[in-house]
C-alpha cells in the first residue's frame, strides 16, 4: 500500500509541470516582429491611405458636414446630425462628429508608425524618402482637415505609450506650424510621379506627389493669409514652374466622374473603388479593418435624389450659375454638372421628376453616367486638390498682394473652360475688395459641393461681418440659427470627457 | 397502460419498456410514521420496499400498511422536507419510523467546491435552491431559475425565447464580465448555460464569499455557481418519469402611442413651430394627404407566442451502479410575427457511476442541439444602425400600411417626401430577413477514484476526472432582395453562413486525506491540480447576388468571400484545502489557489489566492445554554482573495493587422499596420471579502434564518478603459484599472408548516447592495456610458445629465436666463446652470440618480392541501431609476416618427402647466439632452409575481388503478403582473455594466398560461 501512495503522489507532481501556458496569437503578426522588411514598409505607408476611405474622413463625413454647413446647400434629411451640423447647432455628443475626430487621428497613427520606424529599417534608399514624404503628406492632410473644421486639436506626432495619451489641445500657431512643416517634409521627399520611379510602387497612380505637396502648403499658407509664402508655392505648379504639369480638364464633368479619375486637372484625390470595381463584402465604415472591406464611398447615395438625399442646392446657388450666361448666351457650363434642375433635366436616372420643385446635386453623384446608383456604392475618387483651386488661389494671393491684374488672368483662365466670356480686362481695374467679391464668386462656382465652401467663408472673416452674416442668412436660412463659434465642428464630449487635458473649441457651447 | 396512449407517440414508445412488478407471497407490514422534531404524525409519507415497485403511502393519521415480499427486505420511507430513511424489516410486522426534517441544520448535505459538506459544517456563504422549488418557473436557460430565490443574487433578463439574462452575484464586482463561473457536476463550463436543460437539475449551490469560492480561486470573483444533476440510485429497478407543459405567451403590456389623426398634428405643429412646410402626407391640402390609414404596430407585429416541454427520465440502479438517462424537448416560439424570437432544444444526459472495492468511477454525457431564430436587427442591409427591434416596432408611423405587393419584398415603406420618417416595418422586415442559430454542443466528463488508504481512523483519496465540452454553433443569416422606402433596401439577396467551435478540455488531479484523531478532531486535506485549455476556430463565409427563385446555399452566390480566425487559452492552477473540526463546535477551512494563465504576460502570470473562514456552533456548547426557542445557531466568518482573468485572447500582445484594403488604379492592394494599443503589462484581477452571518433555526425548527453581511473589494480590475481618441486606436487597450467595493446585507427567512392538511412553507429573501468606484486607473478619469458617468466615489453607473428647471415661458424668462441656444424659444425645458457660468453647456452636467438597484427581494409560497398544491413566487428590486430608450424615441428623439401618449400634454401657448417642452422639429433647445427631465429617468421599483400554480396529485387510490406513481397536473400562469412605475416593458432588463439603468429596448416578457403533466411509473 505504501508504495502504491508514493506512485500516486509522484504521478500526482508531474502531472503539473508545462509550459503550456505560452500562446502566440495565431492570426497576426506581432508587433516585434513587424516593421522590419522593405516590404512592411510599403504597406505600412499603404495603411495610411486606406485610413482615407472611412466614413469618418472621406467616404462621407468629411464631404457631408463641409457641405452641409456652406451656404451653397441645404439639410434635406432625417438625420438629426446632418441637419444639426448645417444649421450650426449639433451637439458635441454626435457620433458622426466623432467619426471625423476618430477617422483623422486614425490616419495620423498610422502616419506616425511609419515616420517613427521607417526611418530606421533596411529600405532602398529612394523609396524609404518616397514613403516618408507620403506618409508626411497624409499626417499633415489630416491635421489641415482637423485644423479647419475643429479649430484647435492636440498635435500627436509619434507613437504614444500609455502615460502619454492625454495630450493638450495645441495652440492654433502651433497646429499651422506643424501643418506647414509636414507639408514641407513630404515636398523634399515625393517625386512629380510615379510612372517613372523604381521600386514596388511604380506606375502607382494616386500616390502623394510633389504636386500634392506643394499645392497644400500653398493651401495651408493661404489660409494663414500668408499670401506671398502661399504665392512661391503656387508658382511652382503653374506657367513652368518646376511641377507644372497640370491643366484644366476641358469638360468639368471630368473632375466628378469614375471614368477620368487622376486626370491631369487633379493634384490628389482619394481612391475609391465600388464592389464591381474592387470587391469586399464588409462596408468601409470604420472599425477594425479586414480583408473583406470594401472601398465604397457613400456621398452619391448620400446627396443622390436616388438616394437618402440628405441635401438640397440652395435656390441662391442655383441663381448665382445663372448671374452670367456663356459666350455662347447658354448656361455656365459647370452648372450641369454640379446640379440638376428640372430646367434642363427633362429626367433624372432615367425617369420623371418626383418632386418638381426640388433642386439637386449631381456633383459626386452618378446620375447620367453609364453606372446605376447603388446603395452607398460610389466609385468616384474623392477629389482633394484640383488645378483650378490652384488657380484661384494663386489669383487670391495676387489679389492680397496687391496685383490685381495678375490675379484677373487667373480668374479668367478658370471662367474660360466655364465658357464664360472674357472680363480680364474688367477685372484688372477692380480694386482689391472687388476682387475679393468677384472671387468669392468665382469660388463658390467652381467649388460648389466640394467641401471647401464653408471654409473660404470661415477664413475671409464673414462670421466677423455683421452684414456678411446677413447675407448668409439670406442665401441659406440655416445659418439664422448659426452662433458665433458655431462654424466649425464642436470637439467631440467623449473626448473631452476623457481627456482633462483637452481644451473646448468655440463650438462647443 | 390505456391511459398512456394519449401522449405523444415517441413518449408511448418509451413506455413500452417499463416493467411491471408484481406481488408474490406478499407480507403486510404496518405502522406509523411521525415527525423526529415534535412527534407528530405524517401524513402523506412514500414509502417503497428497496429494490422494487411495490409501495403505499401513510394516511392522514400517518399510518401505513404495506404487503412486503419478503419479510427480509427493507422499506425506503421519504417525505418532501424529510429525510429520506432506510429501515429492514427484519422479519417485524409492525415498523414505526420517526423522520426528521431535512432542513434541520447538519443533516443537509452541501455541494462545495470538490466534494460536499454538511451544511453545520460550513463556514462560507453558500446558498443552495432545491430542484424541485427552481421547476416552478419555465425558462430556457437555467441560469434563469436563480432569479428571486437567494440573497445576494441579481438576475435580469429580456423577454425573448432564448434570451441571455445577465446575472450578478453580491453586486458588480468588476467592469467587465460579470458573470459567475457556473460549474455542473464538477466541471467547469466555458460558455453559456443557455444549452443545458433545466429539468435534469437536481439543485444549484451558489457559492458567494472567497472561502465557498476560494478553491475555484482564479475565476471565482465574480460568485460561483454549482450545479448538480440528476443520479440514479442504487437498487433500484428502473423508474420512468415524465413531465411537459403547454403554454401560450401573450405580451401583455402595450405602448401607448398615438393614431393616425394625433400623431399627424404633433408632426405637423413641430414643423410649424420651427417655421418649416409640412410634410406631404400630413398635409390635409396636399393631394397626398394620408387620411385612410391607422395601423396598430402593436397589434399587428405581437402575435401569440407559445411554449412546450417534454421531459422524459429513466434512472435506476444495482448494488454497485446507478444510471439516470433523460430525454427533453422544449420549443418556444415567440411573440414577435415573423421568424423568431424562436427557441428550440432537444437534449439528452446520460449519468452512470460504479463502484467496487477501493475503484469507483463515474461518467456524464451530454448533447444538445438547439435552434434558435433570434432578434436580427444588426444587419447592416437595416442601414443606420436600428435599434432593438421592438423600438422600431412601437415607434413606427400610424400612416404607413404594413405590405405594398408592388416593391421587391412586399413590405411598405416610408417615402421622404410623404411621411420623411424613416420606419422599419418590424412586421413585414421580420418575415423577409432570416437569422438562425444552431448549437450542437457535447459535454462530457469522466472521472476515476481510488481510496488508496480507507481504515477506520483515516481515508486517502485519489481521484482523476477529465472532461471535454465541444460546441458548435453555425449562424445563418439571409437577407434577400428588398425594397422599403426611401431608407432601406437591399439590391443584392446576400447569405452569411458561418460556423464557430469553442471547446473546452480540462484534466484534474486531487488528492484528499481524511482522519479523525482522538479527542473530536477531524482533518480533512484536498490537495488538486488541474490544467485547462480552451479555445474558438471562427470560419464565415459571405455569398451575394441570388438568382430566383432563391436556394439559400452559398454556391449559388455571384460573388463570396470567407473569413476566419482562432485562439486559444489555458490556465494551470494548483490548490489546497484544510477543513478542520472540532467536536462538531469549532470549524475551520483554509484554502490557497494558484493559478496561471495564458491571457497574461509571462511576469504577471501567476496568481495566489488564498482565504480562510471559521465557524462556532453554539448550540454544541456546554459551558452556556442558548434559550430553548433557539434550536440551532452557529456564527461565523471568512475574509479571502479571488482572482479574475474574463478577458479575451492575447491582449497584452500588440499586433499588426495585414488586411487593410487600398487600391491603386483599380487595383486592390493590402496595407499593414498596428490598429489598436495593448497594454503589456496586464495582471490578475483579484477581490478581496469579507463575510459575517449567522445561521439560526428556531421555534421548533419550523423558523430557519441566515443573515450576512459582506463586504468586498476588487482591484486591479481588467477593463478597457477608454482612451483619448487621439492615439488613433479605436478600441480601448484592458489594463488593470480601478478599485470596486461592494457591500450588502443578506437575509433569509423560511417558516415551514408540516403538520395538518394543510401545510405550508413561506420563504423570503432580502439584500442591499452599496457600491462604490475606489479607483478607476490611469488619471482616475470618469467612464461614461449612455447618460451616465462612473467617477471615483460613487457608484457604478450613475445617471448623469442636465438638472431640469421647468419650461420658459416667455421670451424675457429665456433672455434672464444663462444662454441655451440661439433657437431656445418658450416651451423649451429650462436647464440648470450648474457651474453658474451663464451658459448652458455639458459643463452643466450633473449627477441624476442611481441606476443599480439598491435592494433586491424573492417572496415564494408553496402549500399543499390534500391533493391540492400551491405556489406563488414573486420578486422584485428597487432604489433605483431607468432611463429608456423606448420612451425617449417615442417622446422625441426623431421628429417624425410615432408618440407616446404623454406628447398630446406637451407645452403649447394653451396649454402652459406641463413639464413636457413643446414639439419643435430639429429640436434647437435639444430638449432631448440627457436630464431628469419628466420621463427621462423613470422610477424603477417594481415587484413582479413570476409564478402562480396550482397543482392536483392524483389520490393513491386513483393511482392503484392506473397503474401510475406520483402523478400531478398544474396550472401556472408565470409572469402574471408587475407592479411597476416604468413606462417601458421590462423593469428588469439586461444592461451594459457603465449603464446599469440603461434600457436600450429590452424585449417584453410574455405572461404565459401553461398547463402541465408530471407522472412516474
Amino acid at each position: 500500500m505504501k508504495k502504491l501512495t508514493l506512485l500516486f503522489l509522484t504521478l500526482f507532481l508531474f502531472a503539473g509541470c508545462s509550459d503550456e501556458l505560452n500562446l502566440t496569437n495565431p492570426n497576426e503578426p506581432t508587433t516585434d516582429t513587424f516593421w522590419q522588411t522593405q516590404e512592411d514598409a510599403v504597406k505600412g505607408v499603404t495603411a495610411i491611405y486606406a485610413a482615407l476611405l472611412n466614413d469618418g474622413t472621406y467616404m462621407r463625413m468629411i464631404p457631408a458636414l463641409t457641405d452641409g454647413r456652406g451656404d451653397d446647400f441645404k439639410a434635406d434629411t432625417p438625420w438629426p446630425d446632418l441637419w444639426q451640423v448645417a444649421a450650426f447647432n449639433i451637439p458635441a455628443t454626435s457620433g458622426p462628429v466623432a467619426w471625423v475626430w476618430d477617422g483623422h487621428y486614425i490616419i495620423i497613427y498610422r502616419a506616425n508608425q511609419v515616420l517613427q520606424y521607417v526611418p530606421e529599417m533596411d529600405v532602398e534608399p529612394e523609396l524609404k524618402e518616397r514613403l516618408l514624404g507620403q506618409a508626411y503628406f497624409l499626417r499633415g492632410l489630416a491635421y489641415f482637415n482637423l485644423a479647419i473644421n475643429f479649430y484647435e486639436v492636440p498635435l500627436v506626432l509619434e507613437p504614444q505609450e500609455p502615460s502619454e495619451y492625454n495630450v493638450p489641445t495645441a495652440s492654433e500657431e502651433d497646429l499651422w506650424a506643424q501643418i506647414h512643416s509636414d507639408f514641407q517634409e513630404a515636398q523634399s521627399r515625393l517625386p512629380v510621379s510615379y510612372n517613372d520611379v523604381t521600386g514596388p510602387d511604380q506606375g502607382q497612380i494616386g500616390r502623394a506627389t510633389v504636386g500634392a505637396a506643394t499645392g497644400m502648403l500653398g493651401k495651408s499658407y493661404l489660409y494663414r493669409e500668408r499670401w506671398s509664402e502661399a504665392a512661391t508655392e503656387f508658382e511652382k505648379l503653374i506657367d513652368g514652374g518646376p511641377y507644372a504639369v497640370y491643366e484644366l480638364m476641358e469638360d468639368f464633368r471630368h473632375n466628378f466622374d469614375v471614368d477620368h479619375e487622376n486626370n491631369a486637372e487633379s493634384l490628389f484625390e482619394v481612391q475609391f473603388g465600388s464592389i464591381e470595381q474592387v470587391g469586399g463584402s464588409v462596408a468601409n465604415y470604420g472599425g477594425e479593418p479586414n480583408g473583406n472591406w470594401q472601398q465604397r464611398s457613400s456621398i452619391a447615395f448620400t446627396y443622390s435624389p436616388e438616394g437618402y438625399e440628405d441635401f438640397l442646392v440652395t435656390d441662391w446657388i442655383y441663381q448665382a450659375f445663372q448671374q452670367e450666361m456663356t459666350v455662347e448666351g447658354e448656361f455656365d457650363r459647370r452648372l450641369q454638372p454640379t446640379i440638376m434642375s428640372r430646367e434642363y433635366d427633362e429626367t433624372v436616372y432615367g425617369h420623371e421628376w418626383n418632386y418638381p420643385g426640388d433642386i439637386y446635386p449631381r456633383k459626386y453623384t452618378n446620375e447620367g453616367l453609364p453606372q446605376p446608383e447603388l446603395r452607398e456604392d460610389s466609385g468616384i475618387n474623392y477629389r482633394v486638390l484640383r488645378f483650378s483651386d490652384i488657380l484661384l488661389m494663386y489669383a487670391e494671393t495676387q489679389n492680397e498682394l496687391g496685383n490685381q491684374a495678375v490675379a484677373a488672368q487667373y480668374i479668367q483662365r478658370v471662367r474660360d473652360r466655364a465658357g464664360l466670356p472674357d472680363r480680364v480686362a474688367e477685372f484688372s481695374a477692380f480694386s482689391q475688395q472687388e476682387m475679393r467679391d468677384q472671387l468669392a464668386h468665382e469660388r463658390a462656382l467652381e467649388f460648389a459641393i466640394e467641401a471647401i465652401r464653408i471654409h473660404d467663408i470661415i477664413r475671409w472673416g464673414w462670421f466677423d461681418d455683421p452684414a456678411k452674416v446677413e447675407e448668409l442668412r439670406q442665401r441659406d436660412s440655416e445659418f439664422d440659427s448659426w452662433a458665433p463659434g458655431k462654424q466649425y465642428l464642436p470637439i467631440p464630449q467623449d473626448e473631452l470627457d476623457v481627456n482633462p487635458n483637452l481644451e473646448p473649441n468655440p463650438a462647443n457651447n | 397502460m390505456k391511459k398512456a396512449t394519449f401522449y405523444a407517440t415517441c413518449l408511448t414508445m418509451f413506455s413500452l419498456v417499463l416493467l411491471w412488478q408484481g406481488n408474490v407471497l406478499a407480507q403486510q407490514v404496518t405502522g406509523v410514521v411521525t415527525d423526529e422534531s415534535n412527534d407528530e404524525t405524517l401524513p402523506g409519507v412514500n414509502i417503497i420496499v428497496k429494490g422494487t415497485m411495490t409501495g403505499t403511502t401513510t394516511d392522514v393519521n400517518g399510518q401505513y400498511e404495506l404487503n412486503a415480499p419478503s419479510l427480509n427486505d427493507t422499506l425506503i420511507f421519504s417525505y418532501i422536507g424529510f429525510q429520506t430513511v432506510e429501515v429492514p424489516i427484519d422479519g417485524r410486522q409492525e415498523i414505526d419510523v420517526q423522520l426528521s426534517p431535512v432542513s434541520l441544520m447538519g443533516e443537509d448535505i452541501v455541494v462545495v467546491g470538490y466534494g460536499t459538506q454538511q451544511r453545520r459544517e460550513l463556514t462560507g456563504s453558500i446558498s443552495s435552491i432545491d430542484g424541485d422549488d427552481m421547476k416552478s418557473y419555465s425558462t430556457s436557460d437555467p441560469a434563469d431559475l436563480i432569479q428571486g430565490r437567494v440573497p445576494g443574487v441579481q438576475v435580469n433578463s429580456d423577454g425573448q425565447p432564448g434570451a441571455a439574462p445577465n446575472i450578478r452575484i453580491r453586486g458588480v464586482g468588476t467592469f467587465g464580465n460579470n458573470s459567475p463561473l457556473f460549474v455542473i457536476d464538477g466541471v467547469p463550463v466555458g460558455t453559456s448555460i443557455r444549452d443545458f436543460n433545466p429539468n435534469d437539475i437536481t439543485s444549484i449551490e451558489i457559492l458567494k464569499d472567497a472561502s465557498a469560492a476560494a478553491i475555484y480561486g482564479s475565476r471565482a470573483a465574480n460568485g460561483v455557481v454549482l450545479i448538480t444533476t440528476q443520479q440514479g440510485t442504487t437498487d433500484t429497478p428502473l423508474q420512468v418519469e415524465y413531465s411537459g407543459y403547454f403554454g401560450i405567451d401573450e405580451v401583455w403590456q402595450r405602448m401607448p402611442v398615438t393614431g393616425r389623426e394625433d400623431y399627424q398634428m404633433l408632426v405637423n405643429e413641430g414643423l410649424r413651430n420651427a417655421g418649416m412646410p409640412l410634410v406631404a402626407g400630413n398635409d390635409p391640402n396636399s393631394p397626398l394627404y394620408i387620411d385612410d390609414i391607422n395601423t396598430d404596430w402593436q397589434e399587428e407585429g405581437l402575435k401569440t407566442g407559445q411554449r412546450m416541454n417534454h421531459n422524459l427520465t429513466f434512472y435506476g440502479g444495482g448494488e454497485n451502479t446507478t444510471y439516470n438517462l433523460s430525454l427533453d424537448y422544449l420549443d418556444s416560439e415567440g411573440t414577435l410575427v415573423g421568424h423568431g424570437p424562436d427557441y428550440e432544444r432537444y437534449s439528452t444526459r446520460l449519468n452512470t457511476t460504479a463502484e467496487k472495492g477501493i475503484f469507483k468511477f463515474g461518467q456524464s454525457f451530454y448533447y444538445t442541439y438547439t435552434n434558435e431564430k433570434a432578434l436580427n436587427y444588426n444587419t447592416s442591409e437595416l442601414t443606420g444602425g436600428r435599434p432593438p427591434m421592438i423600438v422600431d416596432l412601437v415607434s413606427a408611423i400610424p400612416t404607413l400600411g404594413l405590405y405594398d405587393p408592388s416593391v421587391e419584398g412586399g413590405c411598405a415603406g416610408t417615402d421622404q417626401t410623404i411621411h420623411r420618417a424613416i420606419v422599419l416595418n418590424v412586421p413585414c422586415t421580420n418575415q423577409l430577413l432570416e437569422g438562425e442559430t444552431n448549437v450542437s454542443r457535447t459535454f462530457a466528463s469522466a472521472y476515476g477514484e481510488v481510496d488508496i488508504i480507507d481504515d477506520n481512523q483515516q481515508t486517502l483519496t485519489y481521484k482523476i476526472s477529465g472532461s471535454y465540452d465541444r460546441t458548435n454553433v453555425r449562424n445563418v443569416n439571409w437577407v434577400p432582395e428588398f425594397v422599403q422606402g426611401f431608407f432601406f433596401s437591399n439590391a443584392a439577396a446576400d447569405l452569411n453562413d458561418g460556423e464557430n467551435t469553442y471547446y473546452t478540455g480540462v484534466v484534474e488531479n486531487t488528492l484528499t486525506y481524511d482522519r479523525e484523531f482522538e479527542g473530536n478532531h477531524d482533518v480533512t486535506l484536498l490537495v488538486g491540480h488541474t490544467y485547462q485549455r480552451g479555445g474558438g476556430i471562427f470560419r464565415n463565409g459571405y455569398a451575394e447576388g441570388f438568382p430566383k427563385p432563391y436556394f439559400k446555399v452559398l454556391d449559388n452566390g455571384n460573388t463570396k468571400t470567407s473569413s476566419g480566425s482562432e485562439n486559444a487559452n489555458a490556465l494551470e492552477s494548483y490548490f489546497t484545502r484544510l477543513n478542520y473540526n472540532y467536536d462538531d463546535r469549532y470549524l475551520l477551512t483554509a484554502t490557497l489557489r494558484r493559478d496561471g494563465s495564458s491571457r497574461f504576460p509571462e511576469d504577471n502570470r501567476y496568481g495566489n489566492f488564498p482565504s480562510a473562514s471559521v465557524g462556532w456552533n453554539l448550540h454544541n456548547e456546554d459551558f452556556f445554554s442558548l434559550p430553548s426557542f433557539i434550536n440551532q445557531l452557529k456564527v461565523r466568518a471568512s475574509y479571502g482573495q479571488l482572482g479574475n482573468q474574463s478577458i479575451g485572447e492575447y491582449q497584452y500582445i500588440g499586433t499588426i493587422n495585414t488586411s487593410i484594403p487600398y487600391n491603386w488604379n483599380g487595383s486592390k492592394v493590402f496595407g499593414a499596420t498596428q490598429t489598436q494599443v495593448v497594454n503589456t503589462e496586464i495582471q490578475w484581477e483579484t477581490k478581496t471579502t469579507a463575510n459575517i452571518g449567522i445561521d439560526a433555526r428556531f421555534l421548533k425548527n419550523m423558523f430557519d434564518l441566515t443573515a450576512e453581511y459582506y463586504s468586498s473589494t476588487t482591484s486591479d480590475i481588467l477593463v478597457a478603459v477608454p482612451i483619448p481618441n487621439t492615439t488613433g486606436a479605436f478600441d480601448p487597450p484592458t489594463v488593470n484599472a480601478g478599485e470596486l467595493r461592494n457591500s450588502g446585507l443578506e437575509l433569509a427567512l423560511s417558516y415551514n408548516k408540516m403538520q395538518g392538511d394543510f401545510t405550508f412553507d413561506i420563504s423570503a429573501n432580502f439584500s442591499t447592495l452599496k457600491n462604490e468606484v475606489l479607483a478607476l486607473g490611469g488619471n482616475d478619469e470618469p467612464i461614461y456610458g449612455v447618460g451616465t458617468k462612473t467617477e471615483v466615489g460613487g457608484e457604478i453607473g450613475r445617471h448623469f445629465g442636465h438638472k431640469v428647471e421647468g419650461i420658459f415661458q416667455s421670451q424675457e424668462e429665456i433672455d434672464n436666463h444663462a444662454f441655451q441656444n440661439n433657437g431656445t424659444a418658450p416651451g423649451d425645458l429650462k436647464f440648470k446652470d450648474v457651474n453658474e457660468d451663464g451658459v448652458i453647456n455639458a459643463d452643466d452636467r450633473t449627477y441624476l440618480g442611481s441606476g443599480l438597484p439598491k435592494y433586491t427581494y424573492g417572496l415564494n409560497f408553496t402549500g399543499q392541501y390534500k391533493q391540492f398544491d400551491f405556489t406563488v413566487f414573486a420578486s422584485g428590486m428597487g432604489g433605483h431609476k431607468i432611463n429608456s430608450r423606448i420612451y425617449r424615441y417615442l417622446m422625441l428623439t426623431s421628429d417624425y416618427l410615432n408618440y407616446h401618449e404623454d406628447m398630446l400634454d406637451r407645452w403649447t401657448p394653451e396649454n402652459r402647466d406641463t413639464n413636457i417642452p413643446r414639439r419643435v422639429v430639429n429640436d434647437p433647445n435639444n430638449n432631448g439632452r440627457d436630464s431628469d427631465r419628466e420621463g427621462w429617468l423613470q422610477n424603477g421599483t417594481f415587484l413582479r409575481i413570476n409564478t402562480v400554480a396550482v397543482g392536483y396529485s392524483l389520490p393513491q387510490s386513483v393511482r392503484e388503478m392506473v397503474g401510475v406513481k406520483n402523478t400531478r397536473v398544474y396550472f401556472q400562469v408565470q409572469n402574471l403582473y408587475s407592479f411597476q412605475h416604468y413606462k417601458g416593458y421590462n423593469p428588469d432588463f439586461t444592461a451594459g455594466t457603465f449603464e446599469p439603468g440603461y434600457d436600450n429596448g429590452s424585449y417584453p416578457k410574455p405572461r404565459s398560461f401553461m398547463v402541465g403533466l408530471e407522472i412516474g411509473f
